[in-house]
């Protein structure tokens, strides 16, 4: 009986004493993510997917303030513009090192910045480095085997510098990107391409480190103890699990096994946002449109491409269509990027669209583009990728321009890999995109219009307007060069070259007493200074 | 025997050969190729690819080349994932799908096969007509429809089970009955009406007119050849359950090996198709050459040469 006493008493105790733990918060997190990326290495992937992963477990020498949101200093220190506005001299903070505990010196940013610049690497984001940096495209294209020759130094183990082709303003934003953020050429040339396939191998210098690495399952991250700002890192760890079925992770989610989820089922939209669930709605630098084929009639035609833009209801759109909080778009250029506090798009012109129809004013477009109620217009294609949700998208669409303009719309549908070569081949009439500024600046947007940019998908082309870009290029002062990428983006916007539907938000699901992280308009989950409330 | 043996493995290797090279041409007739991505990359880059994964070379080279390799066993890089071959694909996934299939096979086993034997005994009977409304059901409504039906009831509105991943054993439960469903209702069907034609033949009735009990009638005389049908749909069956379930594996967010199957094709992933078809197509020829040799030793009339 006595031995029983003291077995229960043990018991009690034991069970006293989870719940003294569980009474303070782990500060742990599990995060469903919908899709595996391609890879993670930050020098190679250009894949969306692997961004929760990458922008925790690294960063380069700018990163966003995770309260204001704002581009702040990541390892850089300091930073020094030359006049000319070329020549970028930074500092590097003291004592960096990496997750191995290894010093970690401004000559690793060049050995990052070289290994991109080697054909064999593949680096998908290699443009990012070869538009901007003197000598880049050069060694890249191996007209040049002296790597002295490309803009980048590091001078001693805390100094780097960069020298540019042209006084680019967005240089730190571009920097804030994962292609930017530095490798460890001892892991790289110990493992090959092997490197990022084990967690002992995965060496990183961002607030969190990667801990497990399980194939198609999961991505565990522990906080970084040789992170420089480690005293502000307050989760221990983070799962990021791969759950591919919406439905299990908003169950799972709701059940309270999640703590949050990068996707929200649009058909329960509705109601999460009527609870409170913890959806979590922020602003994207991206937009929602569709491509005409600038290049071939009747889209070469500006009045058509105006009937077509006068005859969509955006709101019907947005609201009952693709069922998401949304700002309706009048132009390619979504809002988002500020300064001085001053937002690129005060004060711009509607370029005669509004929320709803004009079913008027499309036809008299359409009657001045030379087809009278339509007649004589030829049948167009409006082909998209196989997706759900933009298949509703694209029926509604259809409808619209049936019913306003009078015309024949066919619907085509194919796989996104074959979707996308006919579009680059330029074999379509209306196409469904959409665009993600990789960063926040204006120029992420202008680029895709001008004449020859890879992504000028429409083939829009405007000697103007390619002008002004180049000028808005080549200019030093922000300020200046704002004013003359606002000229940029009138005189584009009043030509419509896009089917223009929406600025895009990004929604995800997180659990209330997870706090004090970011969204950034791009979409990246920076982590560092989350925690878990009581 | 061994004669027929030597037929049997030459028509295997013949027949993997065909369906890789079907596959390969396939794969490469379908438009589209396996760096076409969410943006677009450079020209350089494109070409920088090209040239590590040999797509420059001639069809037959990059054809042959595959071939040395499958001698080896090497499945090749995957062109997708970074750094990963298909060897890790299958070597990671397997295991979780081969345990699910395992765990199902087992469970599959146990209860259809009593649900038919039972069905056809209480022929007519309102047990029998319970069993088979139940197998019709698991027949008829699609393994995604009960895989969430399950989760909703089990794991979100009770708790009982885990909504995702195998980490706990209680993970198994739902996934098995899911995936298990369709193959339990077919068997006990299955079972049922090859039992019942047995028992109505002469020799089970010399049987039973030789005074042997009821019971000894059944197990000795009527169930052995009643399970030679069950035993020719259980090849392709347990081929199917142990590769696992690209469905199942995706409600429940296990990671086999289906999603990298599945994915590959829409991916272009001319390495991964490949290495994954030739997988599964050789797990299911093995099946079905098992169950053969099986018949062997079920069924005496039953003799190669």
């Amino acid at each position: 009986m006595r031995k029983m006493l003291s077995l229960l008493l043990a018991l009690m105790m034991l069970l006293s004493m989870t719940t003294i733990a569980s009474a303070e918060a782990t500060q742990e997190i599990i995060y469903a993510l919908a899709n595996e990326p391609d890879g993670i290495d930050p020098s190679i992937t250009n894949n969306s997917f692997a961004s929760p992963i990458l922008v925790n477990a690294f960063e380069g020498l700018f990163t966003y303030d995770t309260t204001t949101g704002l581009l702040v200093y990541g390892e850089a220190a300091d930073c020094v513009v030359s006049d000319d506005g070329l020549v970028y001299t930074f500092t590097l903070k003291d004592n960096l090192k990496w997750s191995d505990g290894t010093p970690h010196t401004a000559q690793d940013y060049v050995y990052t910045i070289k290994r991109i610049l080697i054909p064999e690497t593949a680096a998908k984001y290699v443009t990012n480095v070869t538009d901007y940096i003197v000598g880049a495209q050069e060694y890249y294209d191996g007209t040049t085997t002296d790597f002295e020759t490309v803009g980048v130094k590091a001078t001693d183990d805390k100094t780097l510098v960069f020298t540019l082709k042209a006084p680019i303003s967005f240089f730190p934003a571009l920097l804030s990107m994962w292609t930017f953020s530095p490798v460890q050429a001892a892991t790289i040339e110990a493992n090959g391409d092997q490197w990022t396939n084990k967690a002992e191998t995965y060496v990183s210098n961002g607030p969190f480190m990667v801990s497990e690495l399980n194939l198609g399952e999961s991505v565990v991250l522990v906080k970084n103890p040789h992170y420089y700002d480690a005293d502000k890192v307050k989760l221990e760890k983070i799962t990021f699990r791969y759950i591919a079925d919406q439905s299990t992770s908003l169950m799972a989610y709701e059940n309270g096994e999640i703590d949050g989820m990068n996707t929200v089922p649009s058909s329960d939209y509705a109601r999460l946002k009527a609870s409170d669930s913890g959806l979590v709605l922020s602003a994207a630098y991206g937009t929602v449109y569709y491509n005409f084929n600038c290049e071939k009639a009747p889209f070469d035609n500006v009045l058509v491409r105006k009937a077509f833009n006068l005859a969509i209801d955006r709101y019907t759109i947005i609201n009952d269509v693709a069922q998401t909080d949304a700002e309706p778009a009048f132009s390619f250029m979504s809002p988002g990027y500020v300064l001085d506090g001053e937002e690129f798009v005060e004060g711009r012109s509607d370029f005669g669209l509004s929320d709803e129809a004009d079913v008027e004013a499309a036809q008299a477009a359409l009657a001045e583009a030379g087809y009278p109620n339509g007649e004589g217009f030829p049948e167009i294609t409006l082909s998209y990728y196989t997706n759900e949700s933009v298949k509703k998208i694209v029926e509604a669409l259809a409808e619209m321009l049936e019913t306003n303009l009078n015309i024949k719309v066919k619907i085509t549908n194919a796989d996104w890999a074959i979707f996308y070569e006919d579009v680059l081949a330029g074999n379509f009439d209306l196409c469904a995109m959409g665009w993600s500024g990789d960063y926040v600046h204006p120029m992420t947007f202008l680029m895709l219009l001008k004449t020859g940019d890879i992504n000028n998908l429409g083939g829009y082309s405007n000697a103007d307007y390619d002008a002004l870009v180049n000028q808005a290029l080549s200019m030093t002062d922000d300020k200046a060069a704002m004013e003359v990428m606002r000229q940029a983006d009138n005189l584009v916007s009043a030509d419509y070259p896009v089917l223009s539907l929406y600025y895009k938000s990004n929604t995800m699901l997180m659990n209330p007493a997870v706090q004090g992280y970011l969204v950034t308009a791009s979409n990246h989950l920076l982590l560092k200074t989350a925690y878990v409330a009581e | 025997m061994s004669r027929y043996l030597i037929k049997r493995i030459a028509m295997m290797i013949v027949t993997l050969f065909m369906i890789a090279l079907l596959t390969f041409i396939l794969m490469h007739v379908v438009p589209g190729g396996p760096f076409t991505q969410e943006k677009q990359v450079p020209q350089a880059v494109l070409d920088a690819l090209n040239e590590k994964y040999h797509l420059n070379d001639p069809l037959w080279k990059q054809f042959l080349d595959y071939m040395k390799g499958l001698l080896k066993f090497e499945l090749g890089p995957s062109f997708k994932y970074q750094g990963k071959t298909v060897n890790d694909f299958i070597g990671n996934g397997l295991p979780y799908s081969a345990t699910l299939g395992g765990i199902t096979l087992v469970f599959v086993l146990l209860t259809s096969i009593p649900m038919g034997i039972v069905a056809a005994l209480k022929n007519g009977k309102w047990q029998d007509m319970l069993l088979m409304a139940l197998a019709t059901i698991g027949v008829t409504i699609p393994s995604f429809v009960i895989g969430t039906g399950l989760m909703y009831i089990f794991s979100y509105q009770l708790g009982w089970t885990p909504t995702y991943g195998v980490d706990k054993w209680q993970g198994y439960i739902l996934p098995c009955i899911a995936l298990g469903g369709y193959s339990v209702s077919f068997l006990a069907r299955l079972m049922r009406s090859s039992l019942l034609e047995v028992m109505g033949q002469d020799y089970i009735r010399t049987a039973r007119a030789k005074g042997i009990s009821e019971s000894r009638v059944i197990v000795k005389h009527a169930l052995r050849n009643a399970l030679i049908p069950v035993i020719t749909v259980l090849g392709p069956t347990v081929a199917n359950l142990l590769t696992g379930s690209f469905v199942i594996e995706k409600i429940y967010a296990i990671p086999g090996m289906g999603s990298y199957f599945v994915n590959s094709v829409t991916q272009r992933d001319y390495t991964t198709i490949m290495g994954m078809t030739i997988f599964y197509a050789a797990f299911l020829i093995a099946m079905i050459f098992i169950v053969d040799i099986f018949y062997c030793l079920i069924d005496p009339r039953i003799k190669y040469d």
